[in-house]
């Protein structure tokens, strides 16, 4: 809410700027910042229109003469309808500023000379949509009379100063006026004052016409009511006119703009209903039936059975709290008037306000909660101000529907604790003087200390609060910067995110750049690379269709990473992602979060230049980075590859699962040609690996070994063998035969092609035999040797070459 | 001639033709030809006899300097011709050092997992254990656990994916504190964790607003913890990630789960608190928000409030990255364009 400096000065002395003020504000409570209205605007002054004349030359505009307090009148031609003789005009004369840089000059209008304008509001910096209605179309007129050539900027507020106060949801009490200076007063030490309101008792009568009764008691603890009979209803005086278009309220007429006022200035919304177009006389606060219907200027709501309305009879006349219907609205015709203030639930409004969409002052207001201690001191003053403006001839007794007695809050706290929760070491009398600043009353009895709050502060509820404001008000700069003092505790990473760590270190160290992609995914994504078989996970409301599931797999958002960078000709790429994905058993309803870390390569890995030739990405170069990763988990699991056509979106012959003791952990592969050119990516391999499987996984026990002191002896073996026999089944069958000293198995050459039997390939190992204890024979090598190749032969029909 | 002339000359001779000698090989054959045993050295030497025997010793002395002298004279010249030989092959291996390099690319991490881990890392070294939380959790954990209970005005404040009435996207990393709490065996300490991870929030995504983005909540329990406590720890961690000259300020704020509740600014490091275009010309940037843990948390978490207190706060990597590297669209972090990733290599 906008605090005008001119308003609060009524309730404490102000010496300081906006500026100052909302930067003190922000810092002591609440965020704030400084609004000079009008700063631009020069040479605006009140105009009398002394005669007007046709303009010769044109149907519209017309000449007038006006007094602008010099000696002679001045000419202005204008083109407002409602232009008259008599009136009192803004006036812009030659030289002056408006709004938008826009600037007054003296000159001619078709052949007569116009030596200022006279402005409409909304032309001087009062936005259209808050001006009084009259005026929309034409100039501003004031209503009584004014001294020609006097300026108008206090008279309608247009250069007024403000402090606007930026609340979080607990400082609703600073949405009236008087909350707000007892804010700003507690922050300059400036105690407020303010005038009670009071009636004109001679008016008061014992009679009353309406009667209320509230059905939800617990949904309105508060609802009253008082009638003011015989009034004239007209305008607002100017004074509260101009306060309320600076609130963003449109002036209606005395009694809206009267309402409205208290509610600015105690925070507290009041609603006005024209006694007599109410069906009956009997004002219930209730729960709508389904389909009741509530009638608004524009619109029309459809109601149903958790909204809380006001009703006189079948008539709806509002939503509680929230809205009221046009069918008893307050107009220049009413002379009998009904004043209401009611406090009502603030999550029934909420809830209400969102379903209608009908959120406004009023809902902002009971939502975040109002002083339950002045509901009756601010009808009194709506009904003070509507018979100051509309003179009633009666004025009824309050008529309750219920009535809540508002009480104090009393906190307990100890000076010590206080002092222990800050850091500080205030004296208790400091801490007392800080509360009373505030307006608490404060009793001290050695360390105990018993504040107690007054309504208008029901944010306040135990000692955690009185912290803050001692906190807040002593100012927060002058806290000291320690560091927690307790026992030493040892701080680190889990096991599990330190063995994903050297995971992601494996592929930044291959060259590999590490992405972060969304979780939520389309329908088409997770029916795209549903590898593990989950059941998918769909949001109540999502947002939209591309954001709309839980991911079951990285390897969407890197499909995506690589066609964004290919389309932006960043063609060699090499991403990979360490994150979650969500994993659902069929009788579950939270999914599983699974941590799993996956790649794609698509173009180059090694560029073209002048010194190396390129190297395209591969199924072989994947594998090597997996196999890295898998080399790294330091687990003592047996890591094999199987190739697989299972995956719809994968290359149905450059596939393989990856599995740690047969158990699938992942897998290698090339995306499938329709998938890539359904993406818009070139050729590209992606691999997945889960990363808790891994991390569950037997640990190696590494005992040192020196490094062998005998020589191995070698062998080359040449093959030609079927070509779909598996190398991953031959150098099986050759260590399972080649004896207990041969110690590794390389391939050295695959060819497939020309001077070859046709579906065979030639496969060429090397394989090495080692005693770590002693000088190898020829004869022993040579016997397994002769072992592995007859197995070969025997299983998998080899020819040896 | 005498013998001693004979090996005089000799000596002359063998000299002159190492100095004259071009080629190693030619070095080569004349140590051979002159100092080997069929050399005129040897030859001259079987004259010996005919020498008187008092002459010997001294004949004897000046063979053996001859002999050293030719080997020196001869090892002089190898010497120099090798020295030639080198500086040869060192002008023909001469290359071009300013051709590009063969590459040899390590990845770069994510700018935002680069500002998280430097964030672990500062609070690891303050005794921190990280424990991220889960990414789908309770209405229970991440609401009402948090002092927030149902239509509760603050849930307006964050809009939330549910996945059923009970199971929601985390909205905030803050859900993990009640769990940690729950969990943690306050005999063996205090409780001093950094709970870092992705949110969830129902934001239309545009240059400021990502229906994810990262959080990392800390909270620390003890028995002793004050706002003061709180101040200098994220004064220190202010320093850590925006530079040693910065300060910080407290700023009263509002959170359901904290009472006090404060948002945290650090002054521009863009102006050093002049104002700038950055800090919107006021010379402090927010950056975070905290306060003391709300006594309702502590309680629902069966810790005693009138023993125990404790401090939380909650920043977000995006933000603390934008603003240090000046990214200006949150988009950018999660497009993955790798010219944008690889400008990061190595600042943190
Ligand atoms: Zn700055």
């Amino acid at each position: 809410m906008k605090i005008s400096v001119n308003w609060l000065k009524e309730y404490i002395p102000v010496t300081h700027t906006v500026e100052e003020m909302a930067d003190k504000v922000s810092l002591t409570g609440i965020e704030s910042g400084p609004v000079n209205l009008g700063e631009e605007l020069t040479n605006l002054v009140v105009g009398h229109i002394t005669s007007i004349t046709p303009h010769p030359d044109s149907d519209h505009l017309k000449v007038c003469q006006v007094d602008v307090g010099e000696d002679t009148d001045i000419q202005i031609v204008c083109g407002a309808p409602n232009v008259a003789e008599g009136q009192y005009v803004i006036v812009a004369l030659h030289g002056a500023h408006l709004p938008d840089g826009i600037k007054i000059k003296r000159g001619k209008l078709r052949g007569q000379e116009s030596n200022g304008m006279i402005c409409g509001l909304d032309e001087v910096g009062v936005p259209a949509k808050y001006m009084p209605k009259e005026f929309e179309n034409g100039i501003y007129v004031f209503d009584e009379p004014q001294t020609p050539g006097a300026e108008v900027y206090d008279l309608l507020g247009l250069k007024d100063k403000m402090v606007d106060m930026d609340i979080t949801p607990n400082r609703a009490d600073t949405l009236g006026m008087r909350g707000a200076a007892w804010e700003i007063g507690a922050t300059y030490d400036e105690k407020p004052t303010f005038k009670q309101p009071e009636l004109d008792n001679s008016k008061i009568s014992d009679s009353q016409d309406v009667t209320a009764e509230v059905t939800e008691k617990e949904l309105v603890p508060d609802y009253l009511l008082r009638e003011l009979k015989g009034i004239k209803v007209g305008k607002s005086p100017l004074w509260m006119q101009r306060r309320l278009w600076n609130q963003n309220i449109r002036p209606v007429n005395s009694v809206v703009d009267a309402a409205n006022y208290v509610m600015i200035e105690y925070g507290q919304p009041i609603q006005a209903y024209d006694l007599d177009k109410l069906q009956t006389k009997a004002i219930t606060v209730k729960l709508a039936h389904n389909g009741d219907k509530l009638d608004l200027a524009d619109e029309t709501k459809v109601l149903d059975k958790n909204d809380l309305v006001i009703a006189a009879g079948d008539q709806i006349l509002g939503l509680a709290g929230v809205m009221n219907g046009s069918v008893a609205a307050v107009d220049e015709n009413t002379t009998n008037v009904l004043l209401e203030a009611g406090v009502f639930d603030g999550a029934s409004v909420r809830k209400a306000a969102q379903r209608h969409d009908l959120r406004g002052d009023d809902s902002n207001r009971f939502e975040k909660g109002v002083d339950n201690g002045i509901v009756d001191e601010a009808l009194v003053r709506a009904t003070q101000l509507v018979d100051q403006f509309t003179e009633a001839k009666e004025i009824s007794n309050v008529i309750t529907g219920n009535f809540t007695k508002a009480e104090p809050t009393v906190i307990k706290g100890d000076f010590s604790h206080i002092n222990h929760l800050m850091g500080l070491n205030l004296s208790n009398d400091e801490i007392t003087k800080i509360l009373k600043r505030l307006g608490f009353e404060v009793a001290a009895a050695g360390d105990a200390l018993t504040v107690t709050i007054p309504t208008r502060r029901w944010d306040m509820s135990i000692e955690a609060d009185v912290v803050e404001e001692v906190n807040r008000i002593y100012g927060y700069e002058n806290l000291p910067n320690t560091l927690p003092a307790g026992m030493e505790t040892r701080g680190g990473y889990s096991k599990k995110r330190e063995f994903s760590n050297k995971l992601r270190n494996i592929l930044l160290g291959a060259g590999l750049d590490e992405v972060i992609n969304f979780s939520l995914l389309s329908k088409q994504d997770v029916e795209d690379f549903n590898t593990i078989q989950t059941e998918y996970t769909k949001l109540l409301h999502p947002m939209t269709e591309d954001h709309e599931y839980l991911r079951n797999s990285l390897i969407p958002g890197l499909v995506r990473n690589v066609a964004y960078n290919q389309a932006r000709k960043n063609n060699d790429i090499g991403i990979f992602e360490q994150a979650r994905i969500f994993d659902r058993p069929t009788d579950q309803d939270r999914p599983n979060e699974v941590e799993y870390i996956s790649g794609a390569v698509s173009g180059n890995v090694v560029a073209d230049s002048w010194n190396t030739e390129a190297q395209q990405a591969d199924f072989y170069y994947v594998k090597g980075l997996v196999e890295e990763m898998l080399a790294f988990t330091n687990s003592d699991a047996e890591f094999t590859f199987v190739a697989t056509d299972e995956y719809d979106n994968l290359h149905p012959g450059q596939t393989a699962k990856v599995l740690a003791n047969g158990q699938v952990i992942g897998f290698i592969g090339k995306l499938h040609p329709n998938y890539q050119k359904a993406h818009a990516v070139a050729e590209t391999f992606v691999f997945e690996l889960n990363i808790d499987l891994l991390f569950g996984l037997n640990k190696k026990n590494v005992k040192a070994q020196s490094a062998p002191k005998y020589p191995s002896i070698s062998r080359d073996l040449a093959i030609l063998v079927e070509k779909d026999v598996e190398n991953g089944q031959l150098v099986a069958d050759i260590f399972a035969n080649g004896g207990k000293y041969l110690r590794d198995v390389n391939i050295f050459d695959v060819y497939q092609g020309k001077n070859l039997k046709p579906n065979h390939k030639s496969l060429g190992y090397h394989l090495e035999f080692l005693n770590p204890n002693d000088t190898l024979t020829d004869e022993e090598v040579e016997k397994a040797f002769t072992l592995v190749k007859d197995s070969l032969v025997q299983k998998f029909n080899v020819e040896i070459r | 001639m005498s013998l001693n002339d004979t090996l005089k000359n000799l000596r002359e001779n063998g000299i002159d033709e190492a100095k004259r000698a071009e080629r190693l090989q030619e070095l080569n054959d004349l140590r051979v030809n002159l100092l080997g045993k069929k050399g005129p050295i040897t030859k001259a030497l079987r004259g010996m006899k005919d020498v008187p025997a008092e002459e010997r010793p001294e004949i004897g002395t000046l063979a053996n300097n001859v002999k050293n002298d030719i080997q020196a004279a001869i090892e002089e010249k190898m010497s120099e011709l090798n020295d030639k030989l080198v500086a040869k092959k060192l002008e023909d291996e001469k290359i071009d050092v300013t051709l590009p390099a063969t590459k040899q690319v390590q990845g770069t991490r994510h700018i935002l997992n680069q500002t998280i881990e430097d964030i672990e890392q500062f609070f690891i070294g303050l005794g921190y254990e990280v424990a991220p939380g889960y990414e789908v959790e309770e209405d229970h954990y991440n609401f009402e656990r948090l002092n927030i209970p149902k239509n509760h005005p603050a849930r307006d404040m964050q809009d939330t994916f549910y996945l059923s009435d009970e199971l929601l996207m985390r909205t905030q990393t803050s859900a993990q504190e009640g769990r940690d709490m729950e969990e943690h065996d306050f005999s063996n300490g205090p409780l001093k964790m950094i709970s870092p991870g992705v949110v969830y929030r129902r934001d239309d995504d545009d240059a400021t607003h990502s229906h994810q983005f990262h959080q990392i909540e800390g909270l620390v329990v003890d028995k002793n913890i004050s706002m003061a406590d709180l101040k200098g720890t994220l004064d220190a961690l202010c320093r850590h990630v925006f530079g040693e000259n910065r300060e910080i300020r407290f700023r009263p704020s509002y959170f359901p789960f904290t009472e006090p509740s404060v948002e945290v600014d650090v002054s521009c490091f863009n102006c050093g608190g002049e104002g700038c275009r950055i800090c919107k010309y006021t010379g402090w940037i927010e950056v975070l928000g905290a306060g003391l843990t709300h006594p309702n948390v502590l309680k629902m978490s069966g810790i005693d409030p009138q023993v125990y207190s404790g401090m939380a706060f909650g920043l977000g990597p995006e933000r603390f990255a934008m603003l240090k590297y000046g990214v200006n669209d949150i988009r950018d972090f999660y497009l993955n364009d790798v010219r944008f990733l690889e400008q990061f290599k190595g600042v943190n």
